[in-house]
């Protein structure tokens, strides 16, 4: 037992990378320091798209991150079709959706799979996993795979996509192809409720925690959908939405000593966007295996546990798998015909926004009459949430005080972690000493 | 722009050997895998069987890339206690990771990590080889800096002789 004298200091300043610290001081019961401290460089990515081309740009934000690649190119060649008064077909907004699909298919399936199950296992990582439940591991790659030959075949390569364009797609998938990525997407359906029954076999390990919460997230009437691509912006806090546009109404952006990203607020200090704020706001419209899902975990409209938005997550992988399969049929009922994307740049200020996996995501964009672009403004999911995870551990320490050091420190990282943070946005995968 | 080889083979339709161009060219030096394999796949014609891929900053999918290939040439900006600019072959046998992971993301990613993972699972390449390149300047900005923009040709000359050996 700690008796409430704690030092905990969760550093991960590794070069540039800027992981998040987590740094909780006490003494004899009493909290002398809690923060969520995210000292990473800023990004300045918008400095580097001012003078491109509105060609471009879909293509250099495809950069700013590895896992929601997808969700970047699509809002900002929404926000660039938007500032320019570009709309695009239906065909090439059902296939720009059903690669939307796929990375929410993959990033959940990844979250999920290696990233909170081996907390829920007792195990360090992923590496250690594959001793402890192989036969898991490989049924979570399998599936990782299909998100990867997925996003492959309408996006064009796995990560960082090159089939977008403003005003529409530079290729699209044939109906030979959708038949069978269709067909290895219902041919998974049994593997996803193998994950689910693996989960559920260790959920009891997910803490009973909650914290009443704004919600925010689209929100999609017309027609009713569980929308991760159009849409308004909604709060489980109101029942009016707001226009895209206005997305910045919404974050209030400001700074704080503890942090060099920027934190966000709305009608309360902060508020959480992602998997679990989708769930709170759309429940209703997700699909029946999606809500079978919800159902076998308990996880119900208002859940107010940040803890479960692995869960939520794992009722989308179900959700984006059935929806993508109705997709296809509606894509292949209509034929699947090539297009010839033609726009002409004009001046213009517009926003786009779709739901990362992690969240709700703004792009804006301004253009002069050439088309290059003049000003730009990003704001990315997790950016939105670093409030939210101050506030959870400030009501999460008191009531887990007396716990042993260690526990305390595991629950602190499997919150940050069920958030799963884009704070790193380079990857530095080799950092080696010489052995021989 | 970052677009090598449109990556036409699709990983159902691959050939025995990868090359891995990996990092991001939105880092400076960081994206020089990137880079090198965009130059790379420009030579594409002359080995029929090998894919040239830029998998950018995908982390883990690097598992599926690499996955039933006899084998995978790797290629990123790697802190090695170096000079800037300066480039190493080795093998993952070879090296110990020190990279320290938050666990807090999937944005962060031990590549030694992954390979493990898939020599673990049996899904791993017969060889694997890595080309590591000392980075100058790991920050926010396009462009490679000009101690490696300068050896570039002896970056491609090296890679291209391990495909040919």
């Amino acid at each position: 037992m700690s008796k409430g004298t704690v030092n905990i200091n969760v550093h991960h300043v590794t070069r540039i990378e800027g992981h998040g610290n987590i740094v909780l001081n006490a003494r004899n019961g009493k909290i002398e320091k809690l923060e969520w401290q995210v000292p990473e460089a800023p990004r300045f990515f918008e400095a580097m798209v001012r003078g491109r081309s509105y060609e471009d740009i879909q293509t250099i934000v495809s950069r700013i991150c590895g896992i929601c690649s997808i969700s970047h190119s699509l809002v900002a060649t929404k926000a660039v079709e938007n500032a320019i008064g570009v709309e695009v077909s239906e065909q090439t907004d059902k296939v720009r959706l059903l690669m939307h699909f796929s990375e929410q298919f993959q990033s959940h399936v990844l979250h999920v799979g290696y990233l909170v199950a081996p907390d829920l296992f007792g195990a360090p990582s992923v590496v250690p996993l594959v001793a402890k439940a192989p036969d898991a591991v490989k049924t979570i790659i399998g599936l990782h795979r299909l998100a990867n030959e997925w996003s492959e075949l309408i996006a064009g390569r796995i990560t960082h996509p090159v089939t977008l364009r403003p005003g529409g797609m530079t290729k699209v998938p044939t109906e030979k192809e959708l038949r069978e990525l269709q067909d290895r997407i219902k041919k998974c359906m049994p593997n996803l409720k193998v994950v689910a029954d693996v989960v559920f076999s260790v959920a009891g390990n997910l803490p009973n925690f909650e914290r009443p919460t704004e919600y925010i997230s689209l929100k999609q009437d017309k027609p009713p959908t569980y929308t991760f691509y159009h849409g308004e912006i909604g709060s489980t806090d109101c029942e009016d939405t707001v226009p895209v546009n206005a997305w910045k109404s919404v974050a209030n952006e400001y700074v704080v000593d503890q942090s060099t990203a920027k934190w966000a607020k709305w009608h309360r200090d902060s508020y959480a966007v992602g998997a679990l704020a989708r769930f709170n706001n759309n429940a209703e419209m997700l699909s029946s295996g999606a809500k079978a899902i919800a159902k076998k975990f308990g996880l119900k409209k208002g859940c107010c546990n940040p803890y479960m938005n692995s869960i939520a997550q794992l009722a989308e992988t179900v959700h984006v798998a059935e929806a993508a399969i109705q997709l296809i049929d509606q894509l292949l009922t209509k034929g699947v015909k090539p297009e010839t994307v033609r726009v002409s740049p004009r001046a213009g200020k517009a926003s786009g926004a779709v739901e990362a996996p992690r969240g709700i995501l703004f792009h804006e964009y301004e253009f002069d009459r050439k088309g290059n672009c003049v000003g730009a403004d990003c704001c990315i999911p997790t950016n939105q949430n670093h409030a939210n995870i101050q506030k959870d551990f400030e009501k999460l320490v008191p009531e887990i005080l007396n716990e042993s050091e260690d526990s305390i420190r595991l629950k602190l990282e499997m919150l940050v972690r069920a958030y799963d943070p884009c704070v790193s946005c380079s990857t530095h995968m080799l950092d080696v000493q010489f052995v021989e | 722009m970052f677009d090598a080889g449109n990556q036409k083979s699709k990983i159902r339709l691959q050939k025995s050997t990868v090359v891995l161009g990996l990092g991001n060219p939105l880092m400076g030096d960081e994206g020089i895998g990137v880079h090198l394999v965009e130059q790379l796949a420009r030579t594409a014609a002359q080995y029929p069987s090998v894919d040239f891929l830029d998998a950018g900053t995908g982390g883990l999918s690097v598992l599926h890339y690499i996955e039933g290939r006899r084998k995978a040439v790797v290629i990123d900006c790697a802190f090695m206690d170096e000079e800037p600019g300066v480039i190493r072959r080795f093998t993952p046998d070879q090296v110990r990771s020190r990279k320290v992971l938050a666990h807090q993301s999937l944005h962060e990613a031990d590549l030694m990590q992954v390979l493990a993972v898939a020599r673990q699972l049996g899904q791993g390449p017969e060889q694997v080889v890595l080309f590591g390149i000392q980075p100058e300047r790991v920050e926010l900005g396009q462009g490679l800096s000009p101690t490696l923009t300068d050896k570039i040709d002896e970056y491609i000359s090296l890679i291209l002789d391990e495909l040919k050996g």
